[in-house]
């Protein structure tokens, strides 16, 4: 599966390394503000791109730059009905705990599963290419994290199976 | 080539960094209210003043070499020029601050003075730039505004050695050339290459970066005839506005965001790939020359990186070599080859400076003939390097690609 | 009390402003020469095929492409017939005929590859054939590259 997944995280990181070329960057709209213009988007022009890298249609991210703020967003591989649900509660727990993660953002993107808001202020006070390792990690672990979680509820659930039937054989 | 001079002076950023004139102070500002002066002790910098009067994140700093006047500018939409005057009740030399009437309403972002030290420029994000002067009369500097055709945020600006014409690069994409010819204090400027007549507020030229990046840097040559600039679409465009010729150098790295002549011929810029690279041409053609960091082999041997190897000792399958294939494998890091800056356990990168450098300034030898450059960054570093002769750089140009 | 006042939003009508069409100088061609251009691109790039030139026909393909608004029939036909090029060659050649191309024309391959992932499964889009290109295009030109390809205003 890793040779598979290599040319998708390659190009992940490196156009989240272009897309954190980040500067401390004061409002232009509001005074004495100082917020992700990312989020904001009141001024078109320091607002870049925002490019998309997919291996197909289920899995993809999509990275908006803007000169002080980064938002990245990840579309999770979801197979069938169980790996939806085992996405979504697993998103959600992380999400409700973002403060912890510093980076996460609380909602996703819309069409995404999860969502990451990175401000120069972190490009600051954590190495640029350690935060680039997290969300390269955070991929290659998500997938195989739903893939046991999935495995392990199959288990689970041959053991209630076996168990329950097994009152009917005598 | 000697190896460069580094002192950390903080473990957050250096949001600016200026030197006094003979270089045995240095004001920073470690990414807070505050200006630090720092005086060298040996081989340390030790702060011996503190200058506190902005309410915001100071943005830039320049300090006059012959008047010795700091002037600091701050997101507060303040700019203060800080005089040493004795202090009425003790005697003792302090820095005193004098508000600068800038009458704009957006963050002041940079500030440079004038060569002749009578006036400086503070850029703003309020889409104008300030050009103040002395006013003996009340006490105060006062201000005139620079406004269009600037649309956005202004970034960077820097002084023509004639005290008249500025150039600005501003986030509309634009660098542009300025005359800020105040009656009272200038002399009329002899006729250049820029243009004859140059009343107040005449643009002498305006540029597009060559891919729709924000202007991060601009600066005059020595001679004032050649205009580069540096934008976030990982370029350097050099101008040449008699012969009507731009020259853009695309670089294959991250975007430089400041950068300063050495010579007529060369100039040195840096920004988010960490490293100073040297750049030389002429009127025919410009060209990278090389990076003036050693970037083949980590900084501090053992260092940073024994946590991640010297820890596991053999019988582990857990080796470097294996970590590195296993994360070329599975993370897609990039093979050796092309990757400096991907470490795959070590946390430190194969330059000097850690992260971005967002101020590069001549430090040793005159306008024209610069001996050593001092840099600053996001990684709180303050280093010193020697900008030698071009041959012996060429070499290692192999040596600036990054991934 | 009326409160919708309280929603308008007032920085729309800043004169000083920058709009998205000031970004970026417009396209000084009209839209119906880009179109005919185009055609007669995807033609020569075909005959170039033919003859197994792969890297001339991305320059010829990526040389003054289309951008702007009202241009997406030439835009669609420029990805398509790029999209043909790139999947037809071999992955073995993609390193030699990515480092014979001009700098201008792989900061525009870059846009594309960019253009063609963000729209999967639209034509013989393919995923992993663009992640093999770019993999191979930013070891030859760079992250230098994907910042251009961030920061230019001009899509394509």
């Amino acid at each position: 599966m890793s040779n598979v997944l290599r040319p998708y995280l390659a190009a992940v990181r490196s156009t989240l390394t272009a897309a954190l070329t980040l500067e401390n960057f004061s409002s232009q709209v509001v005074e004495r503000h100082n917020k992700p213009e990312v989020e904001v988007g009141g001024s078109k022009e320091v607002l870049l791109n925002p490019l998309t890298i997919s291996r197909n249609e289920n899995e993809r991210v999509l990275i908006e730059p803007s000169v002080n703020s980064i938002r990245l967003s990840i579309k999770i591989k979801q197979a069938d009905e169980i790996e939806r649900i085992l996405c979504h509660k697993f998103t959600r727990f992380m999400m409700q705990r973002a403060e912890s993660f510093i980076v996460l953002r609380r909602k996703p993107v819309k069409g995404y599963d999860i969502s990451f808001l990175i401000t120069n202020t972190q490009t600051e006070t954590m190495l640029k290419h350690k935060i680039v390792d997290f969300i390269i990690q955070f991929m290659e672990d998500v997938d195989r994290e739903i893939s046991e979680m999935k495995l392990s509820l199959n288990a689970r659930a041959r053991t209630v199976a076996e168990s329950y039937l097994i009152a009917f054989n005598p | 080539m000697s190896a460069p001079e580094v002192y950390n002076i903080s473990q957050g950023p250096i949001t600016g960094h200026a030197f006094n004139a003979d270089r045995t102070q240095v004001a920073v500002s470690l990414n807070s209210n505050d200006v630090q002066i720092l005086s060298r002790s040996g081989n340390d910098w030790n702060t011996t003043e503190t200058l506190a009067e902005h309410d915001k994140i100071i943005t830039s700093i320049d300090w006059a070499p012959n008047s010795n006047r700091i002037v600091t500018s701050s997101q507060d939409r303040n700019a203060y020029v800080w005089q040493q005057t004795p202090d009425p009740q003790t005697g003792r030399t302090i820095w005193k601050p004098t508000l600068v009437l800038l009458r704009i309403n957006r963050a002041a972002t940079f500030v440079r003075w004038s060569p002749f030290e009578d006036k400086f420029a503070v850029a703003s994000g309020a889409r104008a730039i300030a050009i103040c002067s002395f006013d003996p009369d009340n006490d105060w500097w006062v201000s005139r505004l620079l406004k269009k055709p600037i649309r956005s945020t202004v970034l960077t600006v820097d002084w023509h050695p004639n005290n008249v014409l500025l150039a600005a690069g501003s986030a509309d994409m634009k660098a542009r050339v300025f005359s800020a010819y105040i009656k009272d204090v200038d002399k009329r400027p002899a006729g250049s290459v820029w243009g004859e007549k140059l009343p107040f507020n005449t643009i002498c030229g305006e540029y597009t970066s060559p891919s729709g990046g924000w202007v991060h840097a601009v600066g005059f040559s020595p001679s004032g005839d050649v205009l580069a600039f540096a934008s976030h679409d990982s370029t350097i465009s050099i101008v040449y506005p008699g012969g009507p010729a731009i020259y853009t150098i695309r670089s294959n790295s991250l975007p430089y965001v400041t950068l300063t002549w050495t010579a007529e011929e060369a100039l040195v810029a840096a920004g988010h790939d960490c490293q100073p690279v040297l750049f030389t041409g002429n009127a025919s053609g410009w060209k990278a020359a090389g990076s003036l960091d050693d970037t083949s082999a980590p900084k501090s041997a053992g260092g940073a990186r024994s946590g991640f190897g010297g820890a596991s000792p053999v019988g582990r399958l857990n080796s470097a070599a294996f970590n590195t294939f296993r994360n070329a494998d599975s993370r897609g890091l990039g093979s050796p080859g092309g990757a400096n800056s991907g470490g795959s356990g070590d946390t430190e990168l194969f330059t000097v400076h850690q992260n971005t450098i967002t101020s590069v300034r001549p430090y040793e030898g005159g306008p024209g003939a610069v001996t050593k450059v001092s840099t600053s960054g996001v990684d709180g570093k303050l280093v010193i390097w020697n900008v030698s002769p071009v041959g012996a750089l060429t070499a290692k140009l192999n040596a600036v690609r990054i991934q | 009390m009326e409160v919708n006042f309280r929603k308008i939003d007032i920085d729309a009508y800043d004169e000083d402003v920058l709009l998205e069409t000031e970004l970026y100088d417009a396209d000084p061609r009209a839209p119906s020469q880009v179109i005919e251009e185009t055609k007669a691109k995807a033609v020569a790039v075909r005959s170039s095929l033919n003859k197994g030139d792969i890297t001339g026909a991305l320059v010829t393909i990526l040389d003054n492409p289309p951008y702007g608004p009202g241009v997406d029939e030439a835009k669609n036909l420029t990805l398509q017939t790029l999209v043909t090029v790139l999947n037809s060659t071999k992955s073995s050649d993609i390193p030699n005929v990515v480092k014979s191309l001009p700098l201008e024309s792989q900061d525009i391959l870059m846009k594309y590859l960019y253009k063609g992932m963000a729209m999967p499964g639209w034509g013989d889009v393919s995923g992993s054939v663009l992640l093999g290109w770019h993999e191979k295009l930013t070891e030859v030109a760079g992250t230098g590259s994907i910042v251009r390809a961030m920061t230019d205003r001009r899509l394509v």
